[in-house]
């Protein structure tokens, strides 16, 4: 359950912009995360809904996208999209790369209710 | 009123800020630092149990993660210069923020080596860069030869691979070619060192490859 500490940190940001931007909730959060971080979905939104409670962020809905992880090797360059269970490369054979993308947690857009609509019938106005 | 934020944040920055600070406090003090990850049971404790005495006159620490008790720092109580016992409540791996709490209940001076024994746990622990100089993964003959493949987020970043409880290996009839080939494909970087930490066989290497990497740390 990785998912708890990836949820702990996310809710930290939350609640910094909240206060940062004087939001009453938040909305809905859009995440991005490198394939290499092993994130399951239903794992991730069952700890953020449990650790967002009482906060601005309870309730939130959070969109989840993940990123595929690229890697250059260490050796002849070559830059490649390696498999969850082969890093070898194409070219000289060896499995030695440096990670260009694939381990991020990167929150990406968060929606915000800064205040509450006096008429029900204006809340699709942004 | 509602308002869309675009942010580009890193959702692990407060993780990997204290992450560097450990690292750079370690550097300071010449300490060479290795995060050990494997399967519950695949016997860090015990390794650390041939390490720290073969390793003398050089001195170690060792900082443990545990979900609970106290049982593997009382392991290896009278064999380090100092242990920290980190129990994690049910998280399950060790953070950054753990780490820099240890270190400052950690008499830095004077030690060569920090060996942080992270929770048993093959998924969780790969993804939380603790300031460890050098990351070994673990894994052992009772749990069969198909680790690497089926793991391989702990086993492709990791510095060095240790095969433990070699001693088992004809009883139990295993492929060590099987681990070879999955290592091929995923990680040819790091050494794969066979040992046995209860025997004590293969152990030398594995200490040489200690005092090279310190060496080589300190230029």
């Amino acid at each position: 359950m990785h998912e708890l500490s990836i949820a702990l940190a996310l809710l930290d940001e939350l609640n910094a912009l909240a206060a940062a931007q004087g939001a009453l909730r938040i909305e809905r959060v859009e995440l991005e995360a490198g394939a290499r971080r092993g994130i399951v979905p239903e794992a991730l939104a069952l700890a953020f809904a449990e650790a967002a409670r009482g906060g601005p962020a309870e309730g939130a809905q959070l969109a989840l996208s993940v990123l595929p992880t690229r890697a250059r090797c260490r050796h002849c360059g070559l830059e490649f999209a390696p498999a969850v269970d082969d890093y070898g490369c194409a070219r000289c054979g060896l499995a030695d790369v440096d990670i260009l993308s694939g381990d991020e947690v990167l929150l990406r857009r968060v929606t915000c209710v800064l205040a509450e609509d006096a008429a029900p019938e204006r809340a699709e106005e942004v | 009123m509602k308002r869309d934020i675009t942010v580009v944040t890193s959702v692990l920055k407060a993780n990997d800020a204290v992450a560097r600070d450990n690292r750079a406090r370690l550097d300071r003090a010449g300490i060479l630092a290795l995060n050990i990850t494997s399967a519950p049971g695949s016997g860090k404790t015990a390794l650390l149990e041939a390490t720290l005495p073969a390793l003398a006159p050089q001195r170690a620490a060792v900082v443990v993660g545990d979900l609970q008790t106290s049982r593997d720092a009382e392991r290896v109580a009278g064999l380090a210069a100092a242990v920290v016992q980190i129990n994690t409540e049910g998280g399950c791996h060790l953070a950054a923020t753990q780490v820099a709490e240890a270190l400052d209940a950690l008499p830095l001076e004077g030690l060569d080596f920090l060996f942080i024994e992270n929770v048993g746990n093959m998924v969780c622990p790969a993804g939380f860069d603790l300031g460890e100089h050098r990351r070994v993964a673990m894994l052992s003959v009772p749990e069969g030869a198909d680790k690497v493949a089926k793991y391989p987020t702990l086993f492709q970043p990791a510095d060095l691979i240790l095969l433990n409880k070699v001693d088992l290996a004809a009883l139990l009839g295993y492929d060590v070619d099987l681990v070879r080939a999955d290592l091929a494909r995923l990680n040819t970087r790091a050494p794969l060192l066979l040992l046995s930490a209860r025997t004590g066989e293969g152990l030398t290497a594995w200490l040489d490859w200690l005092r090279s990497e310190r060496t080589a740390r300190r230029g």
